[in-house]
């Protein structure tokens, strides 16, 4: 069945192996190849500072006392906009409920794509297909669109202003993607190690969990990344279904810095920002370091 | 599968609900807020009708294909492809600094891109030391800016898919392609894009679905205006639904959505399972 | 390494799976005694209501040790604050007792049911005659009955430099009669200074409702029909095919046509008025506008445009009538304090809204949020007054200010006077075009039963 289920699954881990194994590209000793070589690295660096610029504004108008939408060197560096954001009702107790949140949500999400996936990934039918369509549809489902029906779920199931009731929406509405993404990890594990389990007598279950979850533990990193990093930034759904002000996450403390007539303040605004983005920056960072940066993305998308 | 009770529960169950609202006069608030009436196919005809509906869909598909379609993807890619030549530095920050763009969370890069297209913004002080007067990029060219702005928002994944489809393409084939006489080019567009359909199928779609849906950026930076120059489904949806409390209608562009996006679904699979069958 | 993520992914799974029970038990619980919850918004650069709230939730307390009240502040922009309230409001549970509610919505949440009639407990509430008419009407629902009591409003005022209008050969204080008065001005500001901007008239769907409370209807409202210009409260329709929004628009076109204001793609710069505040007044670069009651509190110490001269250099005139019938035009808005239909405490939440608007509790309200005080007796005290030299003006204009039309096609209508001026402003449609675009669309949104021709 992996041949003609597959067919190019052999050979796309095949070229993984060799790939891995001479990540120096012998062309670029070439005259050709050093002209080349110069050209791509001037296009990065293009890239790179027009990638930067719009960031430029937010590093600097935190540090700027009197900060707006300009983007320009602070008259004075100060670290007042930080402590002013700095207090428990602005900026802590949201972060850690963000933290909750999300690492919940991305942890809920993945235990439940890893099952979905795995028979979606096994077994071929035509049942599977149409699953895969609608996990598809629902990607491209826009969240607000059905807030009023969830909202009445949530009414009905006592389960608003409820942290458990949230990071349930978040994580189902995570799912779609998480499936497809768990799915072509999935993909790429080889059969043959589960056959071997299953001969030994073990459970599909049992298989999942002690061959195929060890084996694409740097995709389901990926995929936890993923979801994170999504929840992280969610701002309608919690907002919504959360009503306790001790219980919104950061993307909430957005909008205290925003006056009644429309008057913001700019240099906190960048300082909160700064402070609510670099949770993910670094786990971004260090999950990357752990498995082997991009290469396990591709695993997800392949064809 | 709990899996599907957890879909089935909190997304099935409301996009269900939501569908079955869009058939009636449910609103936010006054007399049809607690009792609405079934109207049958009302919303739709009204939708059908409003003048602002074609603009909202056509904007949709502008902001789809260039900021998804050619944006990230052609862009991801040519950074993915750059990377691979390059200096292995100026990859590496050049990679950061795009991922940094894409692992903001949403509602800090809509406001950063506001602030870079802002008549007082980045832009136009760029402008201004080679001696152009910007203007108000919001206002005079919305569609830009939220198209530039989830471009560098979004192009991160497609290079991330592409540098790491990019490093399994067996170095031999192109090294036989070389020894052949191909030029850069041709060893482009000939071996290596071919041997990457599929990653650039599944891409492509992926891309495709998410920016359909995009929503915080563009409300953040233009909230569909000026007028509803911007106003993609996703904004115009939010507008009807909560602004003027015409849920039931709000929902009716959001089924519209739904449909745009099944088909935009099945359209790539029907080419990613021909592509497969090639093979 | 790798095992770290995966234990700490267990582990937060753990944390989760543990909540949701801690979160069930909790949410099946009722707290002892009875609890009175509140629910209002609260940003850094709002705390003005958490103050007056946190302070009278104190007495309260201290007046019904029995009671706790909730206060639940809402950290958001006002409208995702009212998308809210208006799906809290769908069941008895998540309704809040008290809350902030904006006037517009008023007649549109009392048709469905939300709020609470306070008819019988303001006819026995003392201080309710002190409340002005004009902030009592706000209160009313479609029926007629009271339901939402003002917390503070604003109002509406031509605000001018007084330097640049000097400079212009026109006397100050100015105070102009009719239209023409204002256009006279604008051409002997464009004479004397061909740079400065002599009237900016804020307009178009750029700076949104903003665009018709400081622009539109200060015109709409000051034609034949006056008050019932936009929206005729007898019939409870909306008004199409009228003289005067033809009129109206046509000061909009001469406006934008002669250069008076800022060219229109500026003016339909979402942020124009930080521009307005923030640089045109203070620099001497415009003669006037028409803005809020609360202007001067951009410009005084701690504001978002610090202007210390702004006490000498400005003048705040009422906005003249079309051909000078009656004392001129202004409009308010504002925020109230209303009830959940749904309560189960309804004496006592009526204890609490009236104890936050009692005399005390307002003045100090309206003085940290810059608002138009609503009740006689506090309007007439002079820390109130003493606040900054235009208070007195600015509250003279309560008099004949003018409510908008709070039912639930508000929004929409809104939505198409804006797209009207902005079709003028722009020159894609003329005065009598763009009115009859307008008249068309209210037709459509609110049906052939729901208009009257004037």
């Amino acid at each position: 069945m992996t041949a003609v289920a597959r067919p190019t699954e052999p050979a796309a881990r095949r070229t993984t192996d060799r790939a891995r194994r001479s990540p120096a590209r012998p062309s670029v000793a070439s005259p050709r190849g050093a002209v080349s070589r110069r050209l791509a690295t001037a296009a990065l660096v293009v890239v790179g500072l027009a990638f930067l610029l719009p960031l430029a504004w937010l590093l600097l108008a935190a540090f700027d006392g009197e900060a707006s939408y300009q983007t320009r060197l602070p008259a004075r560096l100060t670290l007042d906009n930080f402590t002013a954001v700095l207090t428990p009702q602005t900026t802590f107790q949201p972060l850690a409920n963000s933290l909750l949140l999300s690492t919940a949500t991305a942890a809920i999400t993945v235990a439940a794509a890893l099952l979905a996936a795995y028979p979606l990934s096994r077994y071929r039918s035509r049942f599977h297909r149409g699953v895969m369509y609608g996990v598809l549809f629902g990607t491209c489902l826009p969240i607000t669109a059905i807030m009023v029906p969830v909202y009445g779920l949530f009414v009905a199931l006592g389960l608003l202003d409820s942290m458990p009731g949230t990071i349930l929406f978040l994580a189902a509405s995570s799912l779609p993607m998480a499936v497809f993404m768990t799915k072509g990890f999935m993909d790429s594990v080889p059969l043959s190690l589960e056959e071997a389990a299953w001969i030994d007598g073990a459970s599909a279950m049992r298989a999942l969990r002690s061959v195929v979850v060890p084996l694409m533990r740097p995709g389901i990193a990926v995929v936890f990344v993923f979801v994170f990093l999504q929840a992280w930034g969610n701002f309608f759904a919690p907002f919504v279904l959360l009503l306790s002000p001790s219980k919104q996450p950061a993307a909430t403390s957005i909008y205290t810095f925003f006056g009644q007539y429309g008057s913001i303040a700019y240099g906190q605004l960048a300082a909160f920002s700064l402070l609510y983005s670099i949770p993910v920056v670094m786990l971004y960072i260090v999950a990357s370091r752990l498995i082997g940066g991009s290469f396990a993305l591709a695993g997800s998308v392949k064809g | 599968m709990p899996a599907l009770i957890l879909l089935g529960l909190f997304l099935l169950g409301p996009i269900v609900w939501s569908i079955i609202g869009s058939f009636t006069d449910a609103t936010l608030t006054g007399i049809t807020a607690t009792s609405p009436d079934w109207v049958g196919l009302a919303n739709y005809e009204r939708l059908l009708a409003d003048p602002d509906f074609p603009l909202s869909l056509w904007l949709t598909i502008v902001f789809t294909v260039l900021s998804a379609v050619v944006g990230q993807n052609v862009l991801g890619f040519l950074i993915a492809f750059a990377m691979t030549r390059a200096d292995r530095r100026a990859a590496t920050l050049a990679g950061g600094v795009v991922i940094v763009a894409w692992v903001l969370p949403e509602i800090v890069a809509a406001f950063v891109a506001y602030a870079f297209f802002s008549t007082d913004g980045t832009l136009n002080q760029l402008l201004a030391t080679v001696g152009l007067e910007g203007g108000n990029w919001l206002y005079t060219a919305p569609m830009m800016a939220i198209v530039l702005a989830n471009v560098w928002r979004g192009t991160a994944f497609s290079m991330l898919v592409y540098r790491a489809a990019l490093g399994e393409v067996p170095p031999d084939l192109i090294e036989a392609a070389e020894i052949d006489g191909a030029t850069g080019w041709q060893r482009l567009t000939l071996v290596t894009i071919p041997l990457l359909r599929g990653t650039i199928g599944t891409t492509l779609m992926l891309v495709t679905l998410q920016t359909l849906s995009v929503f915080t950026l563009i409300y953040v930076m233009t909230a569909g205006g000026p007028g509803n120059a911007s106003a993609t489904l996703p904004v115009y949806a939010y507008q009807e639904a909560f602004r003027f409390g015409s849920i039931a209608f709000g929902t009716a562009i959001a089924t519209v959505m739904l449909v745009i996006g099944a088909v935009f679904s099945v359209l790539y699979i029907r080419i990613l399972s021909r592509a497969e069958a090639d093979r | 390494m790798r095992r770290t993520i995966m234990t700490a992914a267990g582990s937060a799974l753990a944390v989760g799976s543990l909540l949701a029970i801690a979160g069930c038990g909790a949410a099946g619980q009722e707290p002892e005694g009875q609890s009175l919850t509140v629910s209002y918004i609260r940003t850094d650069a709002f705390t003005a209501l958490d103050t007056l709230f946190q302070a009278v939730k104190a007495d309260f307390e201290t007046e019904h040790p029995d009671v706790t009240v909730d206060l639940q502040p809402v950290s958001a922009a006002d409208e995702d604050y009212k998308t809210r309230l208006a799906l809290s409001h769908r069941s008895a549970e998540t309704a809040p007792d008290v809350f902030y509610q904006d006037t517009t919505t008023i007649r549109a949440d009392a048709e469905a049911g939300y709020l609470l009639p306070l008819d019988d407990y303001v006819a026995e509430w003392e201080d309710w005659s002190q409340f002005s008419e004009a902030a009592q009407a706000a209160g009313l629902g479609n029926d007629g009955s009271t339901y939402a009591i003002s917390l503070g409003t604003d109002t509406r005022a031509l605000w001018y430099s007084i330097p640049v209008l000097e400079t212009a050969g026109v006397t100050t204080p100015w105070q102009p009669e009719t239209w023409q008065d204002v256009l006279d001005m604008a051409e002997a500001v464009q004479a004397s200074d061909p740079e400065a901007v002599p009237f900016m008239l804020y307009a178009g769907t750029g700076t949104g409702e903003g665009s018709n409370m400081q622009g539109f209807y200060q015109l709409l409202y000051g034609t034949e029909l006056g008050g019932d210009a936009l929206y005729d409260s007898e019939s409870g329709r909306w008004v199409v095919r009228s003289q005067g929004f033809i009129d109206a628009l046509e000061f909009v076109d001469t406006v934008y046509s002669e250069g008076y204001s800022l060219p229109a793609d500026q003016a339909l710069d979402p942020n124009v008025w930080q521009s307005v505040f923030g640089e045109l007044f203070p620099e001497r670069r415009l003669g006037a506008t028409i803005e809020g009651s609360y202007t001067p509190s951009f410009w005084v110490e701690g504001g978002s445009f610090e202007w210390p001269e702004y006490a000498d250099e400005m003048g705040a005139a009422a906005f003249p009538t079309q051909n000078g019938d009656g004392p001129g035009v202004s409009m308010s808005g504002g925020w109230t304090l209303a009830i959940g239909a749904k309560t189960e405490l309804p004496d006592l939440a009526f204890e609490f809204v009236s104890m936050a608007l009692n005399f005390e509790n307002s003045l100090s309200y309206v003085k940290e949020n810059s608002q138009i005080a609503v009740r006689a007796d506090v309007a007439a005290d002079e820390s109130y007054l003493e606040a900054n030299p235009f208070v007195g003006a600015v509250t003279a204009l309560v008099e004949f200010t003018n409510f908008r039309p709070a039912t639930s096609e508000y929004n929409q209508i809104s939505a198409a006077v804006q797209n009207a001026t902005e079709a003028v402003m722009t020159g894609q449609a003329t005065p009598v075009e763009a009115a009859a675009a307008y008249d068309q669309e209210v037709e459509a949104i609110v049906g052939p039963d729901g208009i009257i021709e004037k």
